[in-house]
């Protein structure tokens, strides 16, 4: 009955628009905005839909680290229910991406998280009708002669429903989300300190 | 839908559901893909091992009507929009035209061209990426390139960088247009009953013009890219007009009152496959010509011209089967709304042989061209004088019981649908995605491509290619089309024997 549903609050969305995207501008039209002053260097990204149950579980943890990472000058949280190209906008000029997003593999029981590092990725992988994947976005940045991510981890949280109309995540996914923010949390520190070091 | 339709509905759903999960048993672990579904075609051989039927199944969202139930109706034209993180502007204006309907207001000359000008603009950057990053691959780079080559950067090296990053860069200003007025692409808040909640600023309009101006420079220039590529290349055109590509069905389109293209707004006019005017109709009517069959097999429901009763899935003059998008659009109207687009238009039918065009992969072209048109719509509405007046809104005063919008999304028609009580609850809520629409001609075009490339139980190399060559000009949102969250698609083959067998287990990638 209630009116009340993700949309109405979701503050996140607004940082990614308003915050993100003049940066991005700019970087698309300066290559070299990601060497600028005052840049963030690590992108965490939580991908999703807040409206259908599961799928949200990338955005609920990109909110709960963005509140334990405030003190961290050179991270930048996003969550978005963007995809495919729209996602250039936000990863260009970062130079270590943390993508936090759910997945189906149907081989682990929900709320389990497989980590993987970027070499996962198949940088020019499979042509789909309507998406674009991470790695093609990463290898499309660069041709374009954006600064894009040297490295990428990925945080994605098994689930079990991300194909029912809901705003609430079914239990095991939700009870994940602490130990999950916990592991991005430590990984963003631990890489926001490495990346400053590599790139003084 | 009637009850027993529902009822057949609801059994199909379950059994396809059923067996869809038995058949999930093959999975990649690919954290790029955000497996949110799987594309899956099953092929069923005959006792020759040729190809009997092939079916392209998505998995589907659930809960649209239920979760709609009880909410006020004013907002859904921002849950609808956020379903579907590829077409947004498309169901928030397609659930704001049924608001208007619903309350019986009519928005403001302002905010009615407000819509139009968001609308065209969204209408003008979806297309654009579709032409170079969803669909380019096959034209600009080749259908027989290397799979390697076959994306963005194949036809980033075919264009080369300085085009790539002019179409990034347009495709966002174009984008800024939209973020302008609605707050957010991705989930406009702009659309309310009777109007919009945001005036265009007087002193934006500079600013708003260039864009558009240049917009249009845009589409021009993407014309003069798919003549260079495309049509200057004999094989290609060839093929656009073969007719392992060619379907010939009614198709529909939105149309003006002098039956031109309109994305935003008209009626609804269907034309047979020897281009007749078959029917003509307002929105509101739309359950007196579509009905929606039922397959066991699938839980994808296949829309049909309900006057003409469920033929199968057949072509030609017996057929009930129609198709929206592009290629629909220019059919069913009986010209474009602006002149350089009208133009194009000409010299698109004089090419393929004449009114209607049944080339499933002319589809890309016709998106070409109403680029152009939502291009030069979106100059004219910016050089109007209404654009800028403050008064936006009408507000409603009456009561609302049934509302019905519809809009031309990029890939073609979207219905939504509300009954509410009184106080403008939701009780009964129903959509048409563009999708569903076109389903059963993407079956048969599915199915046409794998009869020509399995002959007595070979398959042949290329397979997976060609099949989604066949779906990907309808630019196809798989995911809304079950009402389910568009993603990347890992495309899945299984072949069966004629004892229903698993034989044969083909994956893209």
């Amino acid at each position: 009955m209630s009116a009340r549903c993700g949309w109405t609050s979701s503050p996140g969305s607004v940082c990614g628009d308003s915050a993100v995207r003049p940066e991005a501008d700019a970087a698309i039209e300066q290559p070299s905005a990601g060497d600028g002053a005052g840049e963030t260097t690590v992108l965490i990204l939580g991908l999703g839909n807040d409206i259908l149950t599961d799928d949200a579980v990338g955005l609920a943890v990109a909110r709960a680290v963005r509140e334990r990472l405030q003190d961290a000058q050179t991270v930048r949280v996003v969550d978005t229910e963007e995809m495919g190209l729209s996602l250039l906008d936000f990863i260009a000029g970062h130079r270590e991406l943390i993508i936090v997003d759910a997945i189906q593999t149907g081989k682990a029981p929900p709320g389990t998280v497989h980590e993987m590092d970027g070499d996962a990725l198949c940088l020019l992988p499979r042509i789909s009708p309507h998406f674009l994947g991470i790695g093609e976005i990463l290898t499309l940045g660069r041709q374009l002669g954006l600064t894009m991510p040297g490295r990428v981890k990925i945080f994605a949280i098994e689930v079990a429903d991300p194909f029912t109309l809901g705003t609430s995540m079914t239990a095991p996914v939700a009870l994940a989300v602490p130990e999950v923010v916990n592991r991005v949390v430590v990984w963003a520190r631990s890489n926001a300190a490495a990346a400053a070091s590599d790139h003084p | 839908m009637d009850p027993v339709a529902q009822q057949a509905f609801n059994q199909g759903n379950l059994r396809a559901n059923a067996a869809y999960q038995m058949g999930r048993r093959r999975f990649t672990v690919d954290p790029i893909t955000r497996l949110e579904g799987h594309g899956k075609i099953d092929i069923f051989l005959d006792d020759r091992g040729d190809v009997e039927r092939a079916y392209l199944q998505v998995p589907e969202l659930r809960g649209f009507e239920v979760f709609s139930i009880g909410r006020p109706a004013e907002d859904m034209p921002q849950i609808t929009s956020r379903i579907c993180g590829v077409c947004p502007t498309a169901h928030h204006m397609a659930a704001t035209k049924a608001l208007d309907d619903l309350y019986q207001v009519q928005p403001t000359p302002a905010g009615r061209k407000i819509r139009e000008l968001v609308y065209n603009a969204f209408m003008l950057e979806d297309h654009a990426l579709h032409v170079y990053v969803l669909g380019g691959p096959d034209f600009i780079v080749g259908p027989e390139a290397p799979k390697g080559e076959r994306n963005i950067v194949g036809v980033i090296n075919k264009v080369g960088v300085e085009v790539g990053k002019k179409v990034i860069a347009m495709r966002r200003r174009v984008r800024d247009i939209i973020a302008y007025f609605g707050g957010k692409v991705v989930h406009p808040v702009l659309g309310l009953p009777g109007g919009v909640s945001k005036a265009c600023d007087p002193a934006e309009l500079p600013k708003l013009q260039e864009t558009a101006k240049d917009a249009l420079d845009f589409a021009l220039f993407t014309n003069q890219v798919f003549h260079d590529i495309v049509l200057k290349n004999s094989d290609y055109v060839k093929m656009i007009t073969s007719d392992a590509y060619t379907h010939r069905t009614y198709y529909m389109g939105m149309v003006d009152e002098r039956n031109r293209v309109n994305f935003y707004d008209g009626l609804l006019r269907v034309v047979d496959p020897n281009g007749k005017e078959f029917a003509k109709f307002p929105a509101q009517k739309y359950r007196d010509y579509v009905a929606e069959h039922v397959e066991p097999w699938s839980y994808m429901k296949f829309c049909y011209l309900k006057p003409l009763g469920w033929q199968g899935f057949d072509e030609g003059p017996k057929s009930s089967i129609y198709a929206v998008a592009p290629l629909a659009r220019l059919n069913a109207a009986d010209g474009m709304a602006t002149p350089l687009a009208q133009k194009a238009a000409e010299e698109y039918f004089q090419t393929l042989g004449g009114k209607p065009v049944h080339h499933t992969l002319a589809n890309h072209w016709a998106r070409v061209i109403e680029m152009i048109q939502a291009g030069e719509t979106m100059v004219n509405l910016l050089n109007d004088p209404d654009i800028t007046s403050p008064e936006v809104r009408t507000v409603p005063t009456n009561k609302p019981s049934v509302g019905i919008g519809v809009v031309e999304a990029p890939r073609g028609l979207l219905f939504h649908h509300y009954e509410t009580d009184d106080r403008g609850l939701i009780r009964k809520a129903n959509m048409i995605v563009a999708t569903q629409n076109n389903a059963a001609r993407i079956a048969m075009s599915v199915e046409r491509a794998a009869k020509g490339l399995i002959k007595a139980g070979n398959v042949t190399e290329g397979l997976l290619n060609k099949v989604e060559m066949a779906f990907r000009a309808y630019d196809p949102c798989l995911g809304c089309a079950t009402h389910s969250l568009p993603g990347h698609l890992p495309l899945e083959v299984n072949i069966f024997n004629r004892r229903r067998e698993l034989v044969r287990q083909l994956t893209q990638g």
